[in-house]
């Protein structure tokens, strides 16, 4: 062979190999014939340059040519079958739908970076998972900062390029932008320095110049609602209680500040407290008593370390603190409160309340769509593999008539990528479908929580490349099988329709079997998870929660000082008991389930503390009568009347459960409990046992607690919630209660009345979110188990057609095709639920901390699960089974 | 194949090349170094068609029922086993007549805006 023919048939090879059949010789030919007709080395050479250069353009369009036939004739195969595809994009959009969803709620709270400038520089001093506001003193690992402290730490601590402070908890603010109706938003108080420290670029204007500076940023989101990204934003005025505030930045659109799950629309300086919470002093220390309500993070230093920083933050923190507690308080008193330091935290994630709430909930649905997409996987399998044997005779009759082997490969692995590409832009819908459900969930549990469906690349790429694997993976593995086919062997195997492909029958039973495995682990968890909630919903609270609503008033935030605001609340309460419908009334100042708790050092007269932790007791503060309108039963002594006056014995009521811890064998009735702040003691006289109630958590045993007359305090009142039981139309009722009350003071903020009901609902979010999302997606796995056995029996039978018709020409009835191919199937399902009822078991640790009232081994679900599991495959099995009874035993034998 | 009733100008514009092939074939039939020499000598040698496009556009012509492909040769003596024939079909003529006509038009435009000279 001449050496031109040879260089010439080695570059054919960059064509289509069907084309370079077909054409490959002619062309071969062809530049031999221009070779020879040119004259010369340089002629030779221009055929040469013309020839290549034309290769260049015309092997990349006979390359889309054939891509664009392969499309086409996988377009038209699914047209042909659109149940193949459809199951197919179902399972895809399915597993790796609900995949991507809990990927990206789990990416954005627990992985995700703050949007900042070099996040990983970034540290927290106090307890990122903490908010809100702590008052008194404290002990041990400090989680929150007072606004001294932080001032202290910004001064003093070495190591860092700047130290911030942002308000823990994210606050509901009215507000009036000028010439506007007033509108409910979210905020937050940040120190001076705060865009600075975080290194986060605005959008536009400027942020804080001084501390106290009237003026806020606003967020970006907010500046498209509000302002219609119009320029005239900066400078606008926005009245928030007592500031008036200019309008001097816009923070960037990716900006949602320190706390993840969290988008306030504003951040106003630190400085302003007094103005935007007034009645409050929270930037200043009094001895040990302290308001703690602030997250502190700083910037390291190029170079510094986490724990040279955390030394450094460490000592600037004891020095505020001493400098602050002076010798106010005992030498032994003085001990203790020192003994208090930060425990500094990675930054570069920022603070989150909703990170530790949600990281167990999360890790279990990140265990439940794996098993999902477990599901989806074996379900594809099983399909293709169906798929493939169906096929087997196209792809024989193709092979025998002379396709190459690539090409067929390459013509299947396109049908199996545009699946995959269907599938996967499916999936991001079905995820972005079912993040959107989730997040709603969420916000039930969290209602700050705010996130927004992404598309960010690491979603994308996880989304995508899943679908692209899973759906090649299963395209590749059939494909490569069935085109090694023996072409004339498979084609007279199928023109006999005997039995073929044992071991694809064998495969596709083994991954049933394995569906139903991974179903009894979702289905289990599904049903607990759903008792639990139940339980959780059913809980005796100790007290009735037909018609009981509770009603917050804060007279602080209207002005009134502490001993004015003390004086106010009977008053209201009065009037309260005055509106029609109401049927009794009363408050504390912790309320039911508000989230607000106090807890103090107690010493109880004759009991000797066990250790430094035997010392404390959670509190509340009453009105009158609380426990009988509550219709807490007294086990002993009486409840609070109107002659526990201010100037009167100071007494107290304490629970059943601080009975039996401090008393234990003695009489409670007129015993002495002192609260001790430091070297001050405000001593009680018990006058009432209450039994147990639940005010705060559903879960876990009732802890000690002891309740005084809000007019003999412990401490200083943050507002009040009134607990109103009503006979009639709860929205009835607040247009008349609200006139009722302005009419004492016109200023009064007076929130909307929420049922006990509506309140409990936030506390079992979690595991509504949790049961309700299980269960939807063990119902959809089902699905596909249901799909999958189905399509395997009716291909099965489908092949087993000869052996079927024999039987039934040899006296066999239908009753009993249709017993022996159930009884089939009830092999595969009883050795899946055999593997799953073991998976469910090793598995029930995961969930055990989820679960209320029932146990992860429990019986009944168990059986449950099996029974719903069962009823399904039997189902499923029942058509193609029904299908085989009725075959022609002749009409089969003939074709044998 | 294509039905009859195809519309010639759905296929219209022509790549250069095809039309250049379906023009080569019009007189008579031609295997491929034929046509591409055809080519050659009408254009002067300032159209030389190479292997790939040749063959590229000879499979999308086959496909869209320009031309046919012969079985054998259509000059009795000579019976050179390698090469392969084509032949204009009548819907391939249509489509050419079209161009050709299109083409035509597009000069008469050309000429009237003075562009080039007038035809004498």
């Amino acid at each position: 062979m001449p050496r031109a023919e040879r260089v010439f048939q080695t570059l054919l090879y960059c064509y289509p190999p069907e084309f370079r059949r077909e054409y490959g010789r002619e062309m071969t030919y062809l530049l031999l014939d221009q070779l020879n007709a040119a004259q010369g080395p340089r002629n030779q050479a221009a055929v040469w340059l013309r020839t290549i250069t034309d290769l260049f353009t015309t092997v990349p369009k006979e390359h889309y040519y054939m891509i664009l036939q392969d499309l086409r004739y996988a377009l038209r195969t699914f047209a042909a079958s659109p149940s193949y595809p459809a199951v197919v994009i179902l399972s895809l959009a399915l597993g790796i739908g609900a995949n991507t969803a809990i990927f990206s709620l789990v990416n954005g709270v627990l992985l995700s970076k703050l949007p900042v400038r070099e996040p990983e520089r970034l540290v927290i001093l106090t307890d990122p998972s903490s908010s809100g506001v702590r008052q008194g003193s404290s002990r041990g690992e400090r989680e929150l900062l007072t606004f001294e402290e932080f001032d202290q730490i910004r001064k003093q601590a070495q190591g860092f390029t700047g130290v911030m402070a942002a308000q823990s908890r994210l606050e509901n603010w009215q507000i009036r932008v000028e010439g506007q109706a007033p509108e409910e938003i979210q905020g937050r108080m940040v120190s001076g320095d705060y865009f600075k420290v975080l290194d986060a670029a605005l959008a536009r204007g400027r942020d804080f110049a001084s501390p106290t500076e009237p003026v806020v940023v606003i967020s970006h989101a907010f500046w498209m609602r509000r302002f219609n990204s119009s320029e005239s934003a900066l400078g606008a005025k926005i009245q928030l209680r007592k500031a008036v505030l200019t309008v001097v930045g816009v923070a960037h659109p990716r900006f949602f500040g320190e706390t993840v799950g969290q988008s306030p629309d504003l951040w106003a300086p630190l400085g302003l407290q007094p103005q935007i919470i007034p009645g409050r002093n929270w930037l200043h220390d009094v001895g040990d008593e302290r308001v703690m309500w602030l997250q502190v993070f700083g910037r390291l230093q190029p170079g510094v370390s986490l724990t040279q920083a955390g030394a450094s933050a460490n000592a600037a923190f004891k020095n505020a603190m001493e400098q602050s507690v002076g010798t106010s308080i005992s030498e032994q008193n003085r001990k203790v409160f020192l003994d208090q330091h930060l425990k500094i935290h990675e930054g570069a994630g920022g603070a989150s309340s909703a990170r530790e709430q949600f990281t167990a909930p999360m890790m279990i649905l990140f265990c439940v769509v794996g098993a999902v997409l477990l599901i989806a996987c074996a379900n594809l399998a099983n399909l293709l593999l169906a798929r493939g044997a169906f096929r087997q005779r196209e792809i024989a009759l193709r092979l025998s008539l002379g396709a190459g082997r690539a090409r067929l490969i390459q013509q299947l692995l396109t049908e199996s990528v545009l699946l995959a590409i269907a599938g996967g832009v499916a999936s991001l819908v079905t995820g972005y479908m079912i993040h959107g459900a989730l997040t709603n969930m969420v916000v039930q549990a969290d209602p700050n929580f705010h996130q927004v469906f992404e598309l960010d690349p690491t979603i994308l790429a996880f989304t995508l490349g899943l679908s692209l694997f899973t759906a090649i993976l299963f395209g590749l593995l059939p494909a490569l099988n069935i085109t090694r086919t023996d072409a004339a062997l498979s084609l007279k195997e199928q023109g006999r329709g005997t039995t073929t492909s044992v071991a694809g029958i064998r495969w596709g039973r083994i991954l049933i079997g394995a569906q139903v495995a991974l179903s009894v682990p979702l289905l289990l968890g599904a049903g607990l998870l759903a008792r639990s909630l139940a339980n959780l919903q059913d809980v005796d609270l100790g007290y009735s929660r037909n018609g009981l609503l509770l009603l917050r008033i804060d007279a602080r935030s209207a002005g009134y000082d502490n001993p004015r605001s003390l004086a106010l609340y009977p008053e209201l309460l009065d009037r309260i008991r005055k509106t029609p419908g109401v049927t009794s009334a009363s408050f504390s100042e912790n309320g039911l389930f508000s989230g607000s708790d106090s807890v103090d050092e107690i010493e109880v007269e004759g009991y000797t503390p066990k250790g430094a932790d035997d010392k404390d007791a959670r509190w509340d503060q009453t009105g009158p009568d609380y426990f009988t309108s509550l219709g807490v039963p007294l086990l002993q002594g009486r409840d609070f009347n109107d002659s526990d006056r201010a100037g009167s014995q100071k007494v107290c009521i304490v629970n059943e459960a601080f009975a039996k811890k401090f008393f234990v064998g003695r009489n409670p009735l007129g015993m002495h409990i002192a609260t001790v702040y430091g070297d001050r003691r405000i001593t009680h006289q018990i006058v009432g046992v209450a039994r147990d109630h639940r005010t705060h958590r559903l879960q876990g045993p009732t802890p000690p607690r002891n309740f005084v007359p809000i007019v003999q305090p412990l401490g200083e009142t943050d507002g009040v919630i009134y607990a109103i039981r009503t006979s009639g139309d709860a929205n009835a009722l607040m247009p008349s209660l609200r006139k009722s009350l302005q009419a004492l003071d016109l200023n009064l903020p007076i929130q909307s009345l929420v049922g006990i009901d509506e309140r409990l609902k936030r506390r079992t979010a979690t595991n509504r979110l949790m049961s309700t999302f299980t269960l939807a997606l063990a119902a959809a796995a089902l699905l596909l188990a249901a799909i999958g056995l189905y399509g395997v029996l009716s291909y099965e039978i489908a092949r087993r057609r000869n052996e079927i018709g024999v039987r039934m020409a040899l006296g066999a009835n239908p009753s009993g095709v249709v017993a022996m191919i159930l009884r089939e199937t009830a092999m595969i399902v009883g050795a899946g639920l055999l593997v799953g009822g073991g998976l469910a078991l090793a598995s029930g640790r995961i969930l055990a901390s989820q679960l209320f009232g029932v146990t992860a081994q429990d019986p009944v679900t168990f059986v449950g699960a099996a029974i719903v599991l069962s009823t399904v495959a039997f189902a499923a099995s029942l058509l193609p089974a029904m299908r085989a009874s009725r075959l022609d035993p002749m009409m089969t034998l003939k074709q044998e | 194949m294509p039905s009859p009733a195809q519309d010639p100008t759905a296929l219209l514009p022509l790549p250069t090349a095809m039309f250049h092939i379906l023009v080569a074939l019009a007189d008579r039939d031609r295997h491929g170094y034929s046509i591409m020499q055809d080519v050659a000598d009408r254009t002067g040698g300032s159209v030389q068609l190479s292997a790939g496009t040749l063959y590229s556009s000879i499979r999308r012509m086959l496909e869209q029922g320009l031309i046919q492909e012969l079985a054998s040769s259509p000059e009795p003596g000579n019976t050179d086993e390698r090469r392969r024939y084509y032949r204009l079909t009548k819907f391939g003529r249509r489509v050419a007549a079209a161009e050709a006509a299109r083409l035509d038009q597009m000069l008469r435009h050309a000429r009237a805006t003075g562009l080039i000279p007038k035809k004498s």
